[in-house]
């Protein structure tokens, strides 16, 4: 028996359930020179904002126990550039490919789904509805359930692909937003987002990151995000893509198990980027082991006391 | 551009240096076949202790038998996990990641400044200076530390036959002083020859190396230090502000950049 790994969500086919998450694989470019994209179910692109930004000023990364914070800033291109210097590289990748956009404005987010979504390459749409690390727009849409409703329905009806929300944790209950993303017109979730965090250098007694605080990710965050994946796969009746702390396969059968169709690796790529490679290795291996014929079969399977 | 390899080599050679300097020499590893002096590789430490990779310079490659050999100082966490090592433990190697060193020109004098643990680069460029051909007369190897014990591999440049100019800030190798003060001497004293530097130390000696190539119109390079989550560019991390304004990776721009280049 060969172990199939291929996954549709919300009418996309995916060769794997394996994707990078949005500001941890860049433009693809830097990937694809240790291995062809086409090895990925997913390539997410960084945030793409309306404007270039430079990002904050460093330090804007630090280790932490098993992850590391970071206040990058929503470092991109700006949309204009990404079409023009970016599709090109990315319209040659034998992946799908899922634009993350974030805006300061509910109009900024809909202005930037009108210009992205029509482009032949692009497979989905992900609104990132909760950057702890910008003043404007990132995590106050993602915080209010009215606010995230608002910027789905209105980005959905100029979206020309499926749209994804994604959901911040920094909230009391994330399912409030899950369900209001829902309510909105979402074809699928995402979750979750970087945590806050913040660090002090004991030396100096400044902040380690110069914007003070930064958003924890990595293996230290993921039994925070596996418990919030589940809670809202329970809320919902949308496909989840489960995201936070993701490092090997095991990682990837647990959040099937509670209800994710799909998993975004983020941080483990700095660390690992060959990680999607063996995590689809280890998949097929554990597969075989359990007699599964496909690994939509594990969705949700958790058998819960 | 290089193209990195992601592979799992091993420790085949270690050398305890004094004062907490080891060498380690890693093979068989792909990557090496295309490492240039001025590429760093990026180490995964088996260790729940650390969770980065750790950034560390070549110092030189065996490319027949496919090893690379790293120096390093342990400072912290990441240099203490490594210092345990042992022979035939397996490492994680990133690389070659970053750019590397450019030529001196013909006639110009290549004025190396190298300072405690910025040493490694540039002798893995002197010898490759020197082995292409490049008179070594026209090397100045400046290379200072806090103490003797700081100045290490020094039989290694004696057989590059460079012109080595020490210096330690107690006076107990070489000449007495700051690395800089030499330098300065050289580029005040030099007369009209055409220099070009080539640095890599703490941050406070690039930035008087900066300020001389400036003050003296000497054209050069340093080779910049940074703590790397990634090192191929990805998560803009290792970030150094340009005097031009705006960011440069260090990982991927860098590591080297011109004198001037760089906001230090």
């Amino acid at each position: 028996m060969k172990p199939d790994l291929k996954v549709t969500i919300a009418g996309v086919d995916f060769a794997n359930p394996i994707m990078t998450a949005s500001g941890c694989s860049g433009y693809g470019e830097e990937l694809s020179g240790l291995y062809p994209l086409s090895k990925l179910g997913a390539l997410l692109t960084k945030t793409i904002t309306p404007e270039p930004r430079e990002g904050h000023p460093p330090p804007r990364t630090a280790e932490t126990a098993s992850g590391m914070l970071n206040a990058i800033g929503l470092a991109n291109v700006g949309v204009d550039r990404f079409i023009e210097e970016k599709v090109p590289f990315l319209r040659k990748q034998k992946t799908k490919i899922i634009v993350n956009v974030g805006g300061r404005t509910v109009d900024e987010y809909v202005t930037l789904c009108d210009r992205l979504s029509g482009l032949d390459c692009v497979d989905m749409i992900e609104l990132n509805l909760g950057c702890p690390n910008v003043d404007e727009g990132g995590m106050q849409f993602g915080s209010d359930p009215a606010m995230t409703e608002r910027t789905v329905r209105e980005a959905k009806q100029v979206c020309r692909c499926p749209l994804i929300a994604k959901l911040t944790p920094n909230v009391t209950d994330i399912t409030a937003t899950a369900r209001a993303a829902e309510q909105g017109g979402a074809d699928v979730l995402s979750l979750i987002n970087s945590l806050v965090g913040m660090a002090v250098d004991v030396q100096t007694w400044r902040p380690v990151l110069t914007y003070n605080r930064g958003g924890l990710t990595g293996p230290a965050i993921k039994p925070v995000a596996l418990a919030q994946v589940d809670a809202v796969c329970n809320a919902v009746n949308l496909p989840v893509i489960g995201i936070g702390g993701i490092a090997d396969f095991r990682d990837v059968v647990e959040f099937l198990l509670v209800g994710a169709s799909a998993v975004q690796i983020g941080t483990t790529l700095f660390v690992e980027p060959d990680a999607p490679l063996k995590i689809v290795n280890g998949l097929k291996q554990y597969m075989k082991e359990k007699n599964i014929s496909q690994v939509s079969d594990l969705v949700g399977r958790v058998r819960k006391y | 551009m290089t193209k990195p390899v992601c592979a799992d080599a091993f420790l085949i050679r270690q050398r305890n240096l004094k004062n907490d300097y080891y060498s380690y020499t890693f093979g068989p590893f792909p990557g090496v076949e295309q490492c240039r002096p001025g590429n760093f590789v990026h180490l995964r430490l088996p260790s729940s202790d650390v969770y980065f990779r750790r950034a560390m310079s070549v110092t030189s490659v065996d490319k027949k038998n496919r090893e690379l050999e790293i120096l390093f100082r342990v400072v912290g966490r990441g240099t203490s996990i490594l210092a345990r090592y042992q022979k035939n433990d397996p490492i994680g190697i990133l690389g070659p990641l970053g750019n590397s060193f450019s030529k001196p020109r013909k006639k110009e004098i290549a004025a190396i400044v190298a300072g405690g643990v910025g040493f490694p680069p540039l002798a893995y460029f002197a010898e490759h200076l020197v082995n292409g051909g490049f008179d070594p007369k026209r090397i100045l190897f400046f290379y200072g530390g806090k103490s003797a014990s700081d100045i290490i591999e020094r039989g290694r440049i004696k057989k590059m036959g460079v012109r080595f100019h020490p210096m330690t800030d107690d006076g107990s190798f070489g000449r007495k002083g700051l690395i800089t003060q030499g330098v300065e001497e050289f580029l005040r004293d030099g007369g009209n020859q055409r220099v070009r530097m080539y640095a890599c130390g703490p941050e406070a000696m690039l930035r008087a190396v900066d300020d001389l190539g400036l003050k003296y119109r000497v054209p050069g390079e340093l080779s910049l230090e940074a703590p790397m989550p990634c090192g191929i560019g990805v998560c803009l991390g290792c970030i150094v502000t340009l005097r031009k304004g705006g960011y440069a990776r260090v990982c991927h721009e860098g590591p080297v950049f011109k004198i001037g280049e760089v906001l230090l």
